[in-house]
């Protein structure tokens, strides 16, 4: 190669260093904020004021939703800690007891008092009567 | 594997989902949107080389 | 010898010889592929377990988001090869692939937006996976709309080359934004290093639309190529005779 290319080379290759490098120092400054929810856990070891919006992500813990016309009464879990969530509205239709959940609401008098109810699901995909058609 | 899972024409259009809800009107017109504008982005293309081919000559 | 190859095959002329040689068996092949693979996902294959039939939009999202993304980075190579090499036919490349990778990040976006619906119970969400997506777009029509605001043709080549390999860490980000980031987006069910999280039955037409639809991508960039190349060197002679 030539020196002139050797050294054009150069340049893209300290061009795609300093961005990525000034991109990975804005993530690790943003990481905070950036996280996107709160575990239960993470709401118990972080003392965050009530009546702040958060969102909120784990399982919906098994045999804790009570439903009472649209209410709706739950615990999200981590399996570690678990917080009551109190909605009224109209879950996902993939809201289901073990399953994925992000909740959207405020902290109040210990547990979240929800706006917004959001099912998460998992990559795995499979048909329902797998064990069967085996 | 090869079995059609729907039983007639108007069951694949609707799919409903073993949960009772109805999936055929999300399904299908993301179906659209992806031919449609994959259609129209050939069709602009075709076009503007014809154009350009036009000018040239 | 790399100088030598670059000027035998990297000439506009040739290039648009060889692409329109190439151009319909690419296309009908990966037509039949794509609307082969589409009917067997939509038609042939379970509902998921989770998601019911609304999962069968993976057949159409994930080819469109994967090739967003591998659009951008085709790019990114493009204008390495452009700065470091001065080849003409990569710069050329660059600007044509912008507006393909714009329709399919669109694509992919709309696509997520009405699956999202019937699973998440929203179609849209501040999400790292989603934001990462639209800044793609966004970037997309940047790099357009600044490449058509120069009148001087080789200084817009050059800005946008180097902008692009700037702008190439946000496809680290994109793809890894469902790790680093607690998301509503589902971490991926492909991966290189581990086993598919997706049953086979419903793998095997998962793989066939993304070779399909990637195809059909192919097409639409040769066909923007040759706008581009038609455009910018309609004063050579060669152009006169090819047209």
């Amino acid at each position: 190669m030539k020196a002139i290319r050797k050294k054009r080379l150069t340049t893209v290759l300290l061009l795609l260093l300093t961005s990525g490098l000034g991109t990975i120092l804005i993530i690790k400054a943003l990481d905070s904020n950036l996280d996107f929810f709160f575990t239960p856990s993470e709401i118990f070891a972080e003392d965050l004021p009530e009546n702040k919006r958060i969102k909120v992500g784990g399982m919906v813990l098994e045999d804790s939703v009570v439903r009472d016309g649209t209410n709706i009464i739950f615990q999200i879990t981590d399996y570690e800690e678990s917080i009551e969530v109190e909605f009224n509205g109209i879950v996902p239709d993939l809201f289901k007891e073990g399953s994925g959940v992000v909740v959207l609401g405020y902290l109040f008098e210990g547990s979240i008092k929800a706006e917004k109810v959001l099912a998460k699901h998992d990559e795995n995909y499979m048909p329902p009567s797998l064990d069967i058609e085996k | 594997m090869f079995n059609f899972k729907f039983n007639s024409i108007s069951d694949a259009i609707f799919m409903q989902s073993s949960n009772g809800q109805y999936h055929g009107l999300y399904v299908w017109s993301v179906v659209l949107i992806v031919l449609l504008s994959i259609s129209i982005t050939f069709l602009v293309y075709k076009v503007q080389i014809k154009n350009i081919g036009k000018k040239i000559k | 010898m790399i100088k030598k190859f670059i000027h035998q095959f990297a000439s506009p002329k040739t290039y648009l010889f060889q692409v329109d040689r190439a151009y319909p068996y690419i296309f009908y092949t990966s037509l039949s592929i794509y609307l082969v693979a589409l009917f067997w996902g939509l038609f042939l294959t379970s509902e998921d377990f989770v998601q019911g039939n609304s999962y069968r939009i993976i057949y159409l999202h994930v080819p469109a988001s994967f090739i967003s993304q591998s659009l951008y980075l085709a790019m990114a190579f493009a204008s390495a090869i452009f700065l470091i090499w001065k080849v003409k036919l990569s710069a050329y490349l660059v600007r044509s692939i912008a507006p393909i990778g714009a329709i399919t990040t669109f694509i992919a976006l709309v696509s997520g937006a009405i699956w999202g619906i019937p699973t998440w119970g929203t179609w849209w969400a501040w999400d790292a996976r989603i934001i990462s997506t639209l800044i793609l777009f966004i970037m997309y029509l940047g790099l357009i709309s600044l490449h058509d605001s120069f009148t001087d043709n080789e200084k817009a080549d050059k800005f946008l080359a180097i902008l692009v390999i700037v702008g190439s860490v946000n496809i680290p980000i994109i793809k890894m934004s469902v790790e680093w980031w607690s998301t509503l987006h589902q971490t991926a069910s492909i991966t290189v290093t581990e086993k598919p999280a997706i049953d086979p039955s419903m793998l095997y037409p998962l793989f066939g639309s993304i070779i399909g639809f990637t195809g059909i991508v192919v097409c639409l960039v040769i066909l923007s190529s040759k706008l581009q190349i038609l455009k910018r060197e309609k004063n050579k002679s060669w152009v006169k005779d090819y047209v």
